[in-house]
């Protein structure tokens, strides 16, 4: 249940699917020796992603060069049903490009409060969790975040 | 939200990401690895055939959110909400696993108050508004062991009709075994988490549920399955408390405030 969602986040966190593997398992393993630690009332879906993201970082520290965020738009999932038309799906194909381009071109804390707040659909605490950083904090990175991409994509289109 | 936002979360469900390993399987095999050497940190961890215990037990409602009893295939249902004390956890699931209703209470041995006092690593507490128990054992399981105290059916403590008692107290020290034991209840069951003079609290009730413990010495923990009836659990200071019977919620919380 929660499997896709933990390696996605260290995914988006170390850009390798390996590390990001062993960040998953580790966090597992770790999540479930704090378990006892873990408190009723409590979600649990940002504490499991805490400890996944803790780990993912741990293996970013020293790491090299890093993949793109994502590779590319998987060709089997259009947004609805219907088959575009050539000159539809060659627009919707360069916008999604230009946006994948403009969030490669933000700075790394904001790049990832917009992946896991929108590209992975996390709740702001969900997001807050594996940023490890309050709330507020994810607020003003996302603002931020977003007003460029506003003015990026602008100029693109521009 | 805005286009901007809503073109966002559209692109994140289009986008190709890295196919999700078989996490679960990978972290269910290190889990049941034996735990690395280390230095003994006496009665700080459970032992070893504990914590493997634990591992089968816990590694899937990390991974899945379900199956806690990996050994028992029919046993894979949702856990729908999960609540921990310390010494304690209870889930609730969409079914309850096959349990008998256990006649004979396995409790440990006989003894008097006065000597659990010296056998146990804690001072046992006792339901003063229940009086004196009318039996008092002592177990082994938990590290600083188990006291359990038996009544007999009384005016606010009816039978339970299984084993025939009107309270079953137990008590062990929850920091020194975090997960000794655990509950499994249906949708039927209510579960409302209670403070009681300040202390956590879980009242259980409505429908019979699973109790099991997870005991040292076996691999696994679903060989203590029972049914079980009304119960509080209370966290006293460094102790879990038990009060299981057919009482009512707020006989429940008298007793708890009796203890002493």
């Amino acid at each position: 249940m929660h499997q896709t969602i933990a390696f996605r986040t260290a995914w988006v966190i170390t850009r390798s699917a390996a590390d990001a593997e062993e960040a998953a398992q580790d966090g597992f393993v770790k999540a479930h020796a704090a378990l006892a630690r873990f408190r009723e009332g409590s979600p649990f879906r940002p504490w499991l992603l805490a400890i996944v993201a803790n780990e993912a970082r741990n293996r970013v520290r020293g790491a090299g060069r890093r993949a793109r965020l994502v590779q590319r738009v998987a060709e089997e999932r259009r947004p609805d049903d219907a088959v575009p038309s050539p000159e539809a799906a060659l627009l919707d194909s360069e916008q999604r490009d230009e946006l994948l381009a403009a969030i490669e071109r933000l700075p790394e804390p904001a790049r990832e409060a917009i992946a896991c707040r929108y590209l992975l659909d996390l709740s702001e605490e969900e997001t807050a969790a594996a940023l490890d950083c309050p709330r507020g904090t994810v607020k003003s990175r996302l603002s931020r975040a977003l007003e460029r991409l506003r003015v990026e994509l602008a100029e693109v289109e521009a | 939200m805005t286009e901007l936002e809503q073109r966002l979360t559209q692109l994140g469900r289009e986008l190709d990401w890295p196919e999700t390993p078989d996490l679960e399987s990978r972290v269910r095999a290190r889990l049941a690895e034996p735990a690395p050497a280390r230095a003994p940190r006496r009665h700080l961890l459970p032992p070893a055939g504990l914590r493997r215990s634990l591992a089968l037990a816990l590694v899937a409602l990390l991974v899945l959110a379900g199956g806690v009893f990996a050994a028992v295939p029919s046993v894979r249902d949702s856990v729908l909400e999960f609540f921990g004390l310390q010494g304690a956890t209870v889930e609730r699931r969409t079914e309850l696993p096959t349990a008998p209703e256990l006649r004979v209470l396995q409790l440990g041995q006989r003894t008097t108050l006065d000597a659990a006092a010296g056998e146990l690593g804690f001072t046992p507490l006792v339901p003063r508004a229940a009086g004196r128990p009318d039996g008092v054992f002592v177990g082994t399981g938990p590290p600083g062991g188990e006291l359990s105290l038996i009544y007999a059916p009384a005016p606010g403590m009816p039978s339970t009709g299984s084993a025939g008692l009107g309270l079953l107290v137990g008590e062990f020290r929850g920091d020194l075994a975090p997960d000794y034991f655990g509950k499994i209840a249906g949708q039927a069951t209510s579960i409302e988490r209670l403070s009681v003079d300040g202390q956590r609290a879980i009242w259980i009730a409505g429908a019979p549920h699973v109790f099991f413990y997870r005991p040292p010495d076996s691999e696994f923990a679903e060989t203590e399955l029972r049914l079980a009836h009304n119960v509080l659990l209370l966290e006293h200071d460094n102790l879990l408390v038990r009060l299981e019977g057919s009482f009512s919620r707020e006989r429940a919380i008298e007793l708890a405030r009796s203890l002493e």
